[in-house]
């Protein structure tokens, strides 16, 4: 809207190309050119051995898309991501929905709940990797592990927050059951459905990566490791950059989507 | 025929509070006949409300008996008759618009899709919201959106209508406003109407006759006849006379 105002009268404001982009998204060009100065800097100043600068690192970059080395080991990092964050966020929403709706449920699982959210997740992954091995299944079952108590709570506090005011107004004017859930109830839980897999999804990147560390053979992960061990921080900065533009990718290709589609009638999310 | 008879009804609330249960209602019998308007009306506390929950189906835990048009009321989806509900707040679903909100009752009443459109925009243009129907309700005032309410209870043109103290969480000028709009509305349309206020003069302005409650147990202390004339007038001073008659009776009585 503001470039729209600063423009004026100007009847076909896409004439005028970049002039178009509003002020929000030139002060996030200027801090993304601040930061590679920054770099720059600090590359100078550490020496390119400890702290590679931006060009190098794009070089390495470059050479891994080349190698076909990205696209190996972010399949198999992804495919672990996506599988434990499925088991996650099904036990969690199973689990948080049970204890949002039945005060007994609430009382057996809470605890535990908590428990699991407090144990380190060191402790899941060694668990996981002595039950079934250094292998896949071990990586996925200590990921969703780590990951399903947060979702569970996200989800138990939505339903526990279903305004039964609506669902009694949906009685009275005779909706039928399933009309209820879909129209009335499940609108309501899915911010939180929402909050859940956002947050599940940052808990799922790091954890996998670091599963990947300690016992795996391929994936970021094991790269990052393999690079450490070299002491080749150039790939390690590489390496990283990656990962940060898929996360990056994920949430503003997928979850921003989703959610302004989903949300659209929320004033705070549509400003 | 839409007549209300409420015969022995009782009610008792179990809790933690009241292992052995509180006495809600204690033997309630009235009679509403058919296109008549009745306001209960009571300090909070004295099972107005309970009343309206159980005639709605909601509340189906009670002792005596209830019937609407002749039928007993029993779960709500098996209601054989259409029940309107205005809440004391709006209770509209914030994520539909104003016409998403009244197609939502319209659809849960099982009314052809093609009546829909000509209803929405008959009832938008009687509560003065014919511009809004494309709007979501948290872009609305609290006095526009008690109006989609209300829209939306007549847009199912229902055997009976319940109302809950529908307009006291508005400021008095827009409440007085939407009284007179409530009786515009009803005087066109006669529906069967249960009112639940604790204000003596919105009952004395809208009812036909006020059935007066008691608290603890919650029953009726007395009822009213209102013999005024419509369309009724603020300024009328047989209203004011009524009121204030009703306003005694009420608060010397619950005093005492």
């Amino acid at each position: 809207m503001t470039s729209q105002a600063t423009q004026g009268a100007m009847p076909a404001p896409r004439a005028r190309g970049w002039r178009r982009l509003p002020e929000s998204v030139w002060i996030r060009v200027l801090s993304l050119l601040a930061l590679l100065v920054v770099w720059q800097l600090a590359s100078m100043a550490f020496t390119e051995r400890y702290v590679p600068g931006p060009w190098n690192t794009f070089a390495a970059m470059g050479e891994l898309v080349q190698s076909g080395e990205i696209p190996r080991h972010f399949t198999f990092t992804m495919t672990r991501m996506l599988s434990s964050f499925a088991i996650a966020m099904s036990i969690g929403t199973v689990l948080g929905t049970v204890m949002g709706l039945y005060r007994r449920g609430e009382q057996m699982l809470d605890m535990w709940v908590m428990v699991g959210l407090t144990i380190p997740s060191l402790c899941y992954i060694i668990v996981a990797f002595m039950w079934l091995g250094l292998n896949d299944r071990g990586a996925v079952l200590a990921i969703a592990w780590t990951t399903f108590p947060s979702i569970a709570i996200n989800i138990w506090q939505g339903v526990k927050a279903i305004d039964q005011r609506l669902i009694d107004m949906a009685r009275v004017f005779r909706c039928s059951g399933t009309r209820r859930i879909l129209t009335v109830v499940i609108p309501q839980v899915l911010p939180y459905l929402m909050a859940a897999a956002r947050f599940g999804l940052g808990v799922v990147w790091k954890v996998t990566v670091f599963v990947e560390v300690l016992g795996g053979s391929d994936g970021v992960g094991y790269m990052l490791n393999y690079s450490f061990q070299m002491f080749n921080m150039t790939d390690v900065f590489a390496w990283t950059i990656f990962f940060t533009i898929v996360m990056l990718g994920i949430e503003l290709l997928i979850l921003k989507p989703i959610e302004n589609r989903l949300f659209s009638w929320r004033p705070d999310i549509r400003a | 025929m839409a007549d209300i008879a409420v015969h022995d009804l009782s009610k008792v609330y179990r809790s933690k509070a009241h292992p052995d249960g509180l006495l809600a209602l204690d033997r309630i019998s009235l009679a509403v006949a058919d296109h008549q308007f009745v306001c209960l009306l009571g300090p909070s506390g004295c099972g107005k409300s309970t009343v309206l929950n159980v005639l709605s189906g909601l509340d189906q835990h009670y002792t005596g008996e209830v019937r609407v048009a002749g039928a007993v009321v029993s779960r709500s989806n098996a209601h054989p008759f259409r029940v309107g509900y205005v809440f004391q707040e709006p209770r509209l679903l914030p994520w539909l618009t104003v016409r998403g909100n009244i197609e939502f009752a319209l659809e849960s009443a099982g009314i052809p899709k093609s009546e829909w459109s000509e209803r929405i925009n008959g009832w938008l243009g009687r509560v003065g919201l014919r511009d809004f129907a494309e709007v979501h309700p948290h872009e609305l005032s609290g006095g526009m959106q008690q109006r989609t309410s209300i829209a939306r209870a007549f847009a199912i043109d229902p055997e009976i209508l319940l109302m809950d103290e529908p307009f006291s969480g508005l400021d008095e000028l827009t409440a007085r406003s939407m009284r007179e709009l409530l009786l515009g509305i009803w005087l066109e349309t006669r529906k069967t109407v249960i009112f639940v206020t604790h204000n003596c003069f919105e009952a004395c302005f809208l009812a036909d006759r006020i059935a007066v409650f008691a608290p603890r147990p919650g029953r009726i202390k007395q009822e009213f006849t209102v013999d005024l004339g419509r369309p009724r007038d603020y300024e009328d001073p047989r209203l004011f006379e009524m009121s204030v008659k009703v306003t005694h009776f009420v608060t010397g009585k619950l005093a005492a």
